[in-house]
């Protein structure tokens, strides 16, 4: 079995000489033997591809020259596989005739050094006739009577897909580096040339040198869906210049949503595709008025109370609401080890709070990480929507909401009916989060609610230049040894936070009407950073931790239609 | 503060306010510093090392002063072409670095994440592009790149290509070194040369290019004699002297004044008292502003940074009697930076036997995948070589990716390792 893994790569000719070629599609739990034989910071698409193969399930592996991670994943498996035929195909950039020529040349040399090595024969004739059978399917497949998403960037594993089909959205183009079907040329005088030429002009990745004339056909291909998933790698930084680029111009809602190629980073997929699809049909889950009076009369015309659950790293939260979005109750406890626990505990505590019995709850909603993992919900929804809609509860005036909860921290832009229309998240870094501040508070031998009460006491002003959580911690730990205040230090981790924030804030853009949720709101000397880096005040609600939760309980109203 | 500790804040401050406004104060605290240190050069550095410093002030002062005669580079693109033509290319590496002097980089670096470039994208990169986004930088008429060292340069390029409408030409360096590559290369280098003349105005002469060969030859030659001399003197530097001898090998090789500096430098440092402490070999770029390093490597009679493969990326000379653009593009080709690592290896390993270092410093750069990646290999090598290597992880540019009790812990105990060694 020989793998391969980028467009460029002439599959048909080994194919024609009778080899299976199968795309390798890396997917692993830990880089270990990546980090260790490379560097960690290098594009994890790469560094998946090196763990996947060091297991040597390939005969063969065709690489090409496409970027600078896979020409040291090349390096590597030379080194450590000096059995297997590990070849790099030196890919031109530039498409015209000196690279199609060059191009065909490299191909050449590559068909004899395998010959060589496999004492197979390449025939042509076999190649004209299953270029010949390569059928070319229709690139843009929309579908009526559903949402119809486009994928562009960098090469997309099958997770992608698969979340957004068991959500019934309709894959309708997917441009990413190994989406779109190929492009086959056959030119009876020189089948190989013209095979080379097509292989070599086909719509063009990032790093091609005609790669200008993707953003014709991504403006024509985005016209057709209903919004638009952004896919980046980690250390992959060839695409971001393209969503820089487009995020400006295209007329549609675009996700960007970057992952690792590692199993566990599942959950966040999730999260931000449930949140993308939930923003994009906004109108589609209002029930039918008389579905909800068929409740109301099922339950004696009593009055109806709903309840909202946010499963958080930190805090669950939950709040009890009647059918006139009156907050009957809430109450917030700490997540313990099981989010499942905690929410059996806090759901027999709020409707004590409230003075109700289970029965008289309609409808529950879930929210946040733990959302999936609380068995009485009914239905869950992502805290990104709850919170748009928790925020636009609390004042409908907010427009930009920063959100820092205990392991992520996310900016999310409303329009005037409290509807999500943008947001962003950090990735998995606990840079400028709640864990953040409590490995600060810990290394400052505070509490982590005096750590803003501290702040504010500053006289000095240092500066915490680490991004990174674990060098701030020990960036302190220095400041600490030269005897600097802890205010000071605790105004500078506030300020190091607001920086953080204030550039995921500029990414959804900076409309005024602000606001700050999560519990990280409660600590004044963040709050004051924040509002000094925005030149605005930040809204704050009561009880900034229950907005999430707040948000749920609407939609479950808006599942009983009140 | 200094008079000039004062102008920068003033810059910063001015400029973080009013991004578009302030590209004439900048350019005039280029020309001051300039000016200053042409009048009191800085007294630690060996008198050579003034002059080279004083070659590279002025050169950027001049050349960003003068937008019509100035094109965007990258450190690799081929600077012989353009100075023949009589334009200056300013790299975009070397320009980042300047306007950090201004303590500008994260100002730039954070705006160009908030639209939209990868936070693990290269700092020098990020930091150019935010400084030409933000409207802090003017353009220019033209720029060339080449797709080496890494992939962000067509990238930043093409971005600024269709943000900013400056027009580029990209040279697609191939990964193998055979005859063919050369004529792909050699031709493309012959067009970069007629967009110039459309571009800039100004005329190509093949004549002038041959000249700027021999005289990039004649330097070669100058410096590798300066490497044999470093082993011996102590010679007082700095880090930023070796970014500076990097930026006169990319940017002004084949230049005249340059190689009268280089001639300077052989003469001046045969006068200087013999070296007797350790002597690094380092490896791709130096976090010129880094407390500890500059602590230990700064005008240091016990560490002294003999060389760096970024100022000799290639070794042969050029063929003076071929056609220019072929040589030129044999030497692309076969610059460190391409083909595979262990080319870039092997070249280190001759380099290491040519100037007998104590010891190997690598530093891996944030986002830089081609160097990072293969950082373990060289190590290997460098194992079987009997030569003590470290593997420093920073950012040559942005202070907020390089953490100075990491760093400050792995060199002490490295250097404490190679002293115990002799």
């Amino acid at each position: 079995m020989i793998g391969y893994i980028c467009k460029y790569t002439p599959v048909e000719i080994f194919e024609a000489m009778g080899e299976e070629v199968v795309r390798i599609e890396p997917e692993v739990t830990s880089f270990n033997q990546a980090d260790t034989l490379m560097h960690p910071n290098i594009c994890s698409f790469a560094k998946g591809l090196l763990e996947t193969v060091l297991d040597g399930q390939y005969e063969a592996i065709i690489l090409t020259t496409c970027c600078d991670s896979i020409r040291r994943v090349y390096d590597i498996l030379k080194e450590k596989l000096p059995n297997t035929f590990v070849y790099i195909l030196d890919t031109p950039r530039i498409t015209k005739d000196a690279g199609i020529r060059l191009y065909e040349k490299r191909i050449r040399e590559m068909i004899s050094a395998y010959e060589k090595y496999s004492g197979k024969k390449y025939d042509e004739a076999k190649l004209e006739t299953i270029l010949r059978d390569k059928v070319k399917a229709p690139a843009v497949k929309t579908k009526k009577d559903t949402l119809n998403v486009g994928v562009l960037g960098a090469r997309a594993n099958a997770n992608i897909q698969a979340i957004l089909e068991k959500h019934n959205v309709n894959v309708a183009f997917d441009l990413t580096c190994t989406g779109l079907d190929r492009k086959i040329l056959v030119e009876p005088d020189d089948i190989l040339h013209g095979y080379v030429r097509g292989l070599l002009t086909q719509f063009p990745c990032m790093r091609m040198e005609a790669a200008a004339g993707r953003d014709e056909l991504i403006q024509r291909y985005a016209d057709s869906v209903d919004g638009i998933i952004f896919h980046t790698i980690q250390f992959c930084d060839n695409y971001s210049y393209e969503y820089a680029w487009l995020k400006d111009k295209l007329n549609r809602p675009m996700l960007l949503l970057e992952t690792d190629n590692t199993t566990q980073s599942y959950g966040q997929v999730l999260t931000r595709i449930e949140a993308f699809i939930e923003s994009l049909e906004a109108t589609g889950r209002h029930t039918k008025r008389e579905e909800i009076e068929n409740r109301r009369i099922q339950s004696g015309g009593k009055d109806m109370y709903v309840l909202g659950i946010d499963s958080g790293s930190t805090s669950t939260n939950a709040v009890i609401m009647d059918q006139d979005r009156n907050m009957k109750a809430f109450e917030v406890v700490r997540t313990g080890a099981k989010s499942g626990e905690s929410a059996q505990r806090i759901l027999k505590q709020v409707i004590e709070n409230a003075g109700l019995t289970r029965e008289d709850i309609s409808w529950i909603v879930s929210t946040g990480y733990g959302r999936v993992s609380i068995p009485f919900a009914d239905e869950n929804v992502t805290e990104i929507s709850c919170h748009g809609r928790g925020a636009h509860y609390f004042n409908n005036d907010i427009r930009t909401i920063l959100d820092i909860g205990g392991q992520d921290s996310k900016a999310i832009k409303l329009d005037e009916n409290g509807e999500v229309t943008d947001f962003v998240m950090n990735d998995k870094c606990a840079a400028g989060t709640g864990r953040f501040l409590e490995a600060i508070a810990r290394t400052l031998e505070i509490g982590i609610d005096e750590v803003g009460p501290a702040a504010l006491t500053s006289k000095e002003e240092i500066e915490i230049t680490s991004m990174c959580t674990v060098f701030a911690e020990s960036e302190v730990i220095s400041l600490i040894a030269n005897n600097k205040e802890k205010g000071d230090i605790a105004n500078g981790v506030c300020h190091s936070i607001a920086n953080k924030a204030y550039s995921l804030m500029k990414r959804v853009g900076l409309q005024e009407g602000y606001m700050m949720t999560g519990g990280v709101a409660k600590n004044p000397g963040v709050v004051r950073a924040v509002e000094e880096k925005l030149g605005s005040k930040l809204y704050i609600c009561p009880e900034p931790e229950i907005v999430g939760a707040v948000g749920a309980a609407l939609y479950a109203l808006d599942k009983m239609g009140a | 503060m200094s008079f000039s500790g004062k102008y920068i804040e003033f810059v910063k401050n001015k400029t973080v306010a009013e991004p578009e406004k302030n590209w004439n104060k900048i350019l005039l605290g280029f020309q001051g510093n300039a000016l200053l240190n042409k009048v009191r050069p800085p007294k630690d550095l060996a008198k050579g090392y003034q002059k080279l410093n004083d070659l590279m002030l002025s050169f950027m002062a001049k050349a960003l002063g003068n937008g019509s005669r100035y094109i965007w580079g990258n450190i690799l693109a081929p600077c012989e072409i353009i100075n023949s033509m009589g334009i200056r290319m300013v790299s975009i590496e070397a320009l980042a670095c300047f306007l950090s002097g201004y303590h500008l980089e994260d100002f730039f670096i954070d705006y160009a994440q908030s639209i939209g470039l990868a936070p693990t994208l290269c700092s020098y990169h990020k930091a150019f592009v935010g400084a030409v986004e933000s409207g802090v930088c003017p353009v220019p008429k033209y720029a060339v790149t080449t797709s080496l060292s890494c992939d962000g340069n067509l990238n930043t390029f093409r971005f600024l290509e269709k943000q900013e409408h400056v027009p580029f030409t990209l040279l697609d360096v191939p990964y193998h070194n055979d005859e063919d590559a050369v004529d792909y290369l050699a031709d493309q280098m012959r067009e970069m040369a007629h967009q110039l003349e459309n571009h800039m105005g100004v005329a190509f002469s093949e004549e002038k290019l041959k000249e700027t060969i021999c005289i990039e030859n004649e330097t070669m030659d100058e410096i590798a004699k300066f490497y044999r001399l470093a082993q011996k003197h102590y010679y007082p530097g700095s880090l930023t002297m070796q970014l500076y001898m990097m930026m006169g090998t990319h940017l002004l090789m084949g230049t005249k004044e340059f190689l009268d500096v280089v001639k300077f430098m052989n003469e001046d440092i045969q006068t200087y008292p013999p070296f007797k402490g350790k002597r690094i070999l380092w490896v791709h770029v130096m976090p010129f502003y880094q407390e500890t390093l500059k602590k230990y490597f700064d005008h240091s009679e016990k560490y002294q940074v003999l060389a760096s493969d970024i100022v000799i990326d290639y070794n042969d000379k050029l063929d003076e009697v071929e056609d220019p653009f072929k040589a030129l593009a044999r030497k692309l080709i076969s610059n460190i930076f391409n083909g595979s690592y262990s080319h870039k290896s092997h070249v280190i390993e001759n380099l290491a036997d040519e100037l007998k270092p104590d010891a190997v410093i690598h530093f891996c750069h944030w986002g830089c995948k081609q160097v990072s990646g293969g950082s373990n290999i060289l190590k290997n090598d460098m194992k079987q070589k009997e030569i003590p290597m470290l593997i420093l992880d920073g950012d040559g540019i942005d202070k907020r990716n390089s953490h100075d009790g990491q760093i400050k812990t792995r060199l002490e105990a490295f250097l404490e390792m190679i002293e115990e060694e002799s």
